[in-house]
């Protein structure tokens, strides 16, 4: 069991930036999920840890000992790849004991290793099975008996639930949970899957485009994302965002407005562009909003598509009037739309003119130029009226 | 109900004459049936447009002869066709490559003095030449040597070639494809081109090698062979194992190495046993390239069998001066041959073996 800390890496291919100057902190014994889309460097990252790539610039620390030129096999690390990656000329018991196998262990040991490995992920029976006899899972499996076989000090888990199908994704989700509660290890997990970040891990890491974003607790990063990217791409469906300028009194977007005052938001002045985010939960009707402590003022809106998913409904909301088009693009990214959910037993149905209300607590503002965040949650105002007259005028 | 309705009402569309291509393969079937009414047909088309075109066995004896009839019926199943081409190129490759065996067996077998017209059976039986191989001539010496220069070239081919081929198949580096192209255009050289600088490097004295060969020079040892040979049969080995390395995964490496191996080890116990296949196809290449190789072989020893004189020169041995054994060289030619074919066979199921097990499946 270690700490793992990174400093400063990046790593720059002959034309890319994977990693662009990250720095973190992983504590002892800590469940820490870098995450991000397709390319954002997550991977890479992991792989200096490893040892698999050698940074171009900062250094990697496991416990106290900088590990930046070590081999990966001198490392104390053990890796769960998303492709399985178990050795297909080997059976289950030699592709667990294979770490053991390359280090002076007495086969005593060996084998009373690769039982107890082999028990705490359930393939009792199944050691001398060869890989391609085993179902998706008991590879998986298979591949994290290989990993904690060695006791390592930090686990590195590389996606490696994307191969699984849905239903047995959660479950191994539960699983590796249980085993991280049991071994304690260090784990370092990458994922694009946000689901499995929010529910897996201490603190998220989320990374675009090769730079750290946001390293926090999942609600954290839920409830007070950093900024415009970590707000679109925690949540699903991701948050409402509409470009406003902000003005004496409010912010003034394409198709509502929201009082506030501009001595409220840091950093920005009157006539700067700041872009408001809102969740989807966090819209409500107008007419159902009576118990919420503080509203915006309602925003006219029709109703275009509903999708019922069980426990919720979500609401897609054409603000103005000639919207219409393009439902099929990312709600995020067009203001003139807005992504409501409902619960299942609202009246509300398609093609109906309705006003719909945010919850002003739970509004965040970004500055639009930077997307760094200005501010989560506005204070209450007494005046819901003032809001409506001055969009008339 | 309504699904029987439309069954009949697309019966009557196929036996519609309004139906161009319906039209088109009646009037076809009236040529090949040179004109016959075909009333029959008429109502059979109804159910399948065009299948009794060719395969009329009713009245197919009245206007085809067999080989019009074997047409007919390899139109209609074409996989009739392929099959008797396959057979065809089947019988004809193995005639041209086992007749000379064949031949030689005769000669082989023929008492000496009776070889002027054998053609397809031997004039006489006389087994004893495949003794007298070996009594004429130390010839299972010659097989010794032959088989160490081999083996020898085969493993430094195969060790050399798999480092090789895990830099170019596996590693990016500067000078990549310059660097392959350097070791196919070697390939491209006519080995005697080699042969006059070699014989003058192999024919010098080093000192360092007077404990190793005696005199110093690497004339008369299985070095002199197995050196330029081994260099000879490297591309194709460096070629067969770049494809196979580069298409292990990546995963699988970086596993390995994980677990605790370096790079040389996840070539050694990952990379070179998932690709065994591959392996096994360039030493097997490369073994029989080696053994059956001519020109090195001859030039390099002064034909000795205590200097590591190979197979060729056993085989020529027999042509003395005044007269030529040819029952002999027949002989021992067949014998030599034996050792490659079992090696072919075996090494064969294992390439088979390894290319059906899926060794890849992730």
């Amino acid at each position: 069991m270690a700490r793992v800390r990174l400093e400063h890496i990046t790593k720059r291919y002959e034309d890319v930036t994977a990693v662009d100057d990250v720095s973190l902190e992983v504590a002892d014994g800590e469940f820490v999920t870098f995450v991000g889309p397709s390319g954002c460097g997550k991977s890479t990252t992991m792989e200096t840890v490893a040892g698999l790539t050698r940074p171009s610039e900062g250094n990697v620390y496991i416990g106290d000992d900088e590990v930046t030129n070590l081999a990966p096999k001198d490392r104390g690390v053990a890796m769960v790849f998303q492709n399985i990656a178990l050795f297909p000329h080997m059976d289950v018991f030699e592709n667990i004991s294979f770490g053991l196998r390359l280090r002076t262990y007495d086969d005593e040991e060996i084998r009373r290793r690769v039982e107890q490995a082999a028990d705490v992920v359930q393939l009792e029976g199944m050691l001398d099975r060869m890989p391609d006899e085993l179902s998706g899972g008991q590879r998986q499996r298979v591949a994290i008996a290989r990993a904690i076989v060695r006791n390592p000090d930090v686990f590195l888990m590389d996606e490696p639930l994307a191969n699984l199908d849905a239903k047995l994704r959660v479950h191994m989700r539960t699983e590796l949970q249980r085993l991280h509660r049991e071994l304690g290890t260090t784990i370092i997990y990458v994922t694009h899957d946000q689901a499995e970040a929010m529910t897996m891990s201490d603190r998220i890491a989320v990374l675009n485009e090769g730079r750290l974003q946001q390293i926090a607790p999942p609600l954290t990063c839920y409830n007070e994302p950093a900024n415009r990217f970590v707000a679109g791409f925690i949540g699903s469906p991701s948050m409402n965002f509409a470009d406003g300028e902000l003005v004496a009194d409010g912010l003034e977007t394409d198709n509502f407005r929201v009082d506030l005052d501009p001595g409220e938001v840091p950093g920005v002045t009157v006539g700067d562009a700041v872009t408001l985010g809102v969740r989807p939960e966090d819209v409500h009707i107008a007419s159902a909003a009576g118990d919420l402590p503080a509203v915006t003022a309602p925003i006219e809106a029709r109703t275009d598509v509903l999708e019922p998913m069980g426990d919720e409904v979500f609401v897609y909301l054409l603000l103005a009037e000639e919207a219409g088009r393009s439902m099929a693009e990312d709600p995020a990214t067009a203001s003139d739309q807005l992504l409501m959910s409902v619960t299942p037993d609202t009246e509300v149905h398609e093609e109906q003119d309705l006003e719909v209300v945010l919850d002003r607590s739970k509004l965040h503002l970004f500055d639009s130029a930077s997307g760094e965040a200005l501010r989560h949650g506005l204070v209450e105002r007494s005046e819901p009226e003032s809001g409506e007259t001055s969009k008339a005028g | 109900m309504s699904d029987d309705h439309e069954t009949t009402e697309s019966t009557e569309s196929d036996g519609n004459s309004d139906d161009p291509l319906a039209e088109r393969w009646r009037q076809a079937r009236r040529i090949t049936d040179g004109g016959q009414p075909a009333e029959r047909g008429r109502e059979r088309d109804q159910d399948a447009p065009h299948a009794f075109l060719l395969e009329d066995e009713d009245d197919a004896e009245l206007d085809r002869g067999p080989f019009q009839q074997w047409v007919a019926t390899s139109i209609s199943n074409p996989k009739r066709a392929y099959r008797a081409m396959f057979y065809t190129a089947t019988i004809f490759f193995l005639l041209t490559t086992l007749f000379p065996f064949y031949w030689l067996l005769m000669v082989a077998l023929t008492p000496e003095g009776q070889q002027q017209d054998i053609i397809l059976t031997p004039n006489g039986f006389n087994p004893g030449a495949f003794i007298e191989v070996f009594q004429t001539l130390p010839f299972h010496w010659y097989m010794f040597n032959s088989f160490v220069i081999a083996t020898a070239s085969t493993v430094v081919v195969l060790v050399v070639a798999s480092l090789a081929g895990y830099a170019f198949g596996r590693l990016e580096f500067p000078g990549k494809t310059p660097l392959m192209l350097l070791v196919l255009i070697i390939s491209f050289f006519p080995p005697a081109a080699f042969f006059i600088p070699l014989n003058d490097l192999f024919n010098t004295q080093f000192f360092a090698l007077e404990p190793i060969t005696g005199d110093g020079t690497l004339y008369n040892t299985p070095g002199a062979m197995v050196l330029p040979l081994s260099a000879i049969f490297m591309p194709l080995a460096i070629f067969i194992l770049t494809t196979f390395y580069a298409q292990i995964p990546d995963g699988l490496e970086d596993a390995a190495r994980v677990e605790g191996t370096t790079r040389l080890g996840a070539l050694f116990r990952v990379i070179i046993p998932l690709s065994a296949p591959g392996v096994a196809t360039a030493g097997v290449l490369t073994f029989i390239a080696v053994y059956n190789e001519f020109f090195f072989s001859f030039l390099m020893t002064d034909g000795q069998p205590e200097n590591w004189a190979p197979i060729l020169e056993g085989i020529l041995g027999y042509q003395g001066q005044y007269e030529v054994m040819y029952h002999l060289m027949a002989a021992s030619s067949i014998i030599g041959v034996i050792p490659v074919a079992i090696l072919v066979i075996v090494a064969q199921e294992k390439i088979v073996s390894g290319l059906t097990a899926g060794a890849l499946k992730e």
